[in-house]
């Protein structure tokens, strides 16, 4: 961890009451906070050189039953990164828009909502961006099977013959 | 008599006209290390386009299509080829330049009547072009006329018995060619039908017939604007020379096209005005106090 | 058997010379059209050439998967298009989904929604196969066979229904269009 890091890291140690730090790397550091306070360490990071949204994603824990929000900053300054990640509730899926610290997350914001169905308090903007016409639960989520939706949706070939079974057997793979 | 001369100018500008583009697509290809299509390839594809099935976009877009091409063969029956000349007396400059612009005006109308977006912006840059191209050229052309005392095409090209007009006047040749560069659509200047930036602009919507109607049009528009640099410029010819002086022409405009990136509208009216505007008057200049080699 | 008429067949013979093509370049076959059209293969042998605008051309050459957004634009582009006009469906994802066969937002075969007169197999084609397949579909033409047009004249209905079946709506709504 460089020099520069470490400072921003106390500093974010005394703001948020729990905070689990994972060192991924030289320059990259993840950061996994509580939900209440991560527009705090957000706001102050951005304050402290972090003032570049890379990308703000959600990975889908279905088995913790958890949606986790994760925010990749970097530093142009120093060329760190830190990920920002907090885990909400799979169950009633909302939280709150970071629209006015970096305008460009109301892209992201819609489409998350339109991926994984998650709400943004303050965001009223959530049109699909990519989907049109979607009539299923949102696909990214893992309880979505998308096999049976194309399925359903879009006929498969059929073909006459299996090529590849007859192939087997000439070779040997399966007997007659 | 007249009807066969007419009828001699029109096939001569379909069958060599057609000719000399596949060439010159052939010609193009072996610059970029192709083998090329044969030399009948827009033959081909002229009668290919008019046997398609087509779709209109409303009367003033058929009007404006018919406009163009019957304006752009007026204009050709016109031009002398070399000795060969439909209308004896009246081949003047002025009509020819008058005439050519019904077929301009015919194409835009019909182009902006098929109403896509695409197509009004191509017009809009062609007719800018225009703009730009036409100012040298007419001020080079109206050097030679001063010269010569005369408009008729056929005059001026007979007076040039003792040295060609290029040579008498090198600097007012140059800038015709580049002017002819631009009106010819070819490489630095083809800003109107940009294919990866406005979809090939004026052409956006035409399909089947008109497509072909247009090609034919723009042969015969070739025609009609180097036709009348090889008259004006390149001496005197008969028939046969003539269609010699065009091909080297010809050939040469797209030699230069087919190894230059294109301007941007903006960039050919401020080169055109700039640099050949500038040669223009210095020619004037030098006709008016008869320094003519 | 043959039952066209003089003329046509003289058209026949002039499209199979002369075809332009205009490519839904969406998928990653686009890849294989730049060593086709340039010196190394030269397309242009052929009288083949590609066009910017559906109107003029004869050709809609799908390279590679499409999804249900982008087969909305590919059925405007097609219906655009003059006749007679041909389809020709490039890789296998345009065959069967290809790597794509289980997504929830691709297609799985082209021709159930448009008529397609060849299909060029393999993730990918190699510039050699895009040749083999345009002479193949210039005999096609020469011979009457590449009746894809008037095939989707004929079934129109049967055709709309899937596409209705697949989008649920073939209108394009488009947030930076309106």
């Amino acid at each position: 961890m460089t020099n520069s890091m470490n400072e921003v890291i106390n500093n974010v140690k005394n703001i948020a009451s729990q905070v689990v730090i994972n060192e991924i790397d030289e320059r990259e550091i993840k950061l996994e906070l509580n939900e209440k306070e991560v527009i705090n360490v957000l706001s102050y990071l951005k304050g402290n050189g972090f003032s570049h949204l890379s990308l703000m994603t959600v990975v889908d824990w279905i088995a913790e039953n958890k949606f986790e929000i994760v925010y990749i900053l970097f530093s142009w300054e120093t060329g760190n990164k830190i990920i920002v990640s907090t885990k909400i509730d799979r169950k009633e899926a909302k939280f709150v828009t970071i629209k006015h610290l970096w305008p460009t997350a109301r892209f992201y914001e819609r489409e998350i909502h339109e991926f994984f169905g998650i709400e943004f308090k303050g965001n009223d903007d959530m049109k699909p961006l990519f989907l049109e016409i979607w009539d299923d639960i949102p696909p990214l989520r893992k309880d979505f099977d998308p096999l049976e939706y194309s399925k359903k949706k879009f006929p498969d070939r059929e073909y006459e013959k299996d090529v590849i079974h007859e192939a087997k057997i000439i070779r040997g793979d399966i007997n007659g | 008599m007249t009807i066969l001369k007419v009828a001699a100018v029109l096939l001569t500008g379909f069958f060599f006209g057609l000719t000399l583009e596949g060439i010159s697509r052939k010609v193009m290809a072996r610059i970029q290390r192709r083998y090329g299509p044969p030399w009948y390839q827009n033959f081909l594809d002229v009668f290919k386009a008019l046997s398609k099935i087509g779709i209109s976009h409303g009367w003033i877009f058929d009007f404006g299509i018919l406009m163009a091409l019957g304006g752009v063969i007026a204009t050709l029956a016109f031009v002398p080829l070399g000795n060969l000349v439909a209308f004896p007396g009246l081949d003047n400059l002025f009509i020819i330049v008058y005439l050519f612009a019904v077929g301009a005006l015919g194409m835009a109308m019909g182009m902006v009547g098929s109403g896509n977006p695409n197509a009004s912006i191509g017009v809009a840059r062609a007719l800018t072009q225009m703009l730009g191209y036409e100012i040298p050229y007419m001020i080079s052309v109206a050097a030679v006329m001063y010269y010569y005392k005369t408009a008729s095409v056929s005059t001026l090209m007979l007076s040039q018995q003792d040295k060609w007009t290029l040579f008498k006047m090198p600097i007012g040749g140059i800038v015709a060619f580049i002017s002819l560069l631009g009106m010819l659509g070819k490489k630095p200047f083809d800003t109107p039908i940009a294919p990866a930036e406005i979809a090939s602009g004026p052409m956006v919507e035409l399909s089947a017939k008109y497509m072909g109607l247009l090609m034919l049009m723009h042969t015969f528009s070739i025609f009609v604007e180097v036709g009348l640099f090889v008259d004006i410029f390149l001496g005197v010819s008969n028939y046969w020379t003539f269609l010699l002086k065009f091909t080297v022409v010809w050939i040469f405009a797209t030699l230069i096209s087919s190894v230059l990136p294109r301007f941007r509208i903006e960039q050919v009216v401020k080169f055109y005005w700039k640099v050949p505007l500038s040669l223009a008057f210095i020619q004037a200049l030098f006709v008016l106090i008869g320094w003519v080699f | 058997m043959d039952e066209r008429g003089i003329w046509e067949k003289i058209a026949d013979k002039l499209r199979s010379k002369s075809l332009w093509m205009l490519h839904y370049c969406t998928g990653c076959g686009a890849m294989e059209l730049p060593p086709t059209m340039t010196s190394r293969f030269d397309m242009e042998r052929f009288g083949m050439g590609p066009m910017a605008t559906p109107r003029q051309a004869d050709i809609l050459f799908i390279t590679g998967y499409l999804n249900t957004k982008t087969l909305r634009r590919v059925i405007y582009t097609y219906e655009k298009m003059a006749d007679p006009k041909y389809v020709i469906g490039f890789g296998s994802c345009t065959l069967n989904g290809g790597i794509y066969y289980d997504s929830y937002g691709t297609i799985n075969k082209l021709d159930y929604y448009l008529p397609v007169d060849l299909y060029i197999a393999g993730c990918m084609p190699r510039p050699e196969a895009l040749l083999e397949a345009f002479n193949e579909l210039m005999r096609m033409i020469r011979n009457g066979e590449a009746n894809g047009w008037k095939k989707y004249k004929e079934n129109y209905e049967w055709y709309k229904n899937n596409q209705l079946r697949s989008l649920g709506e073939v209108y394009v709504h488009d947030e930076f269009h309106e």
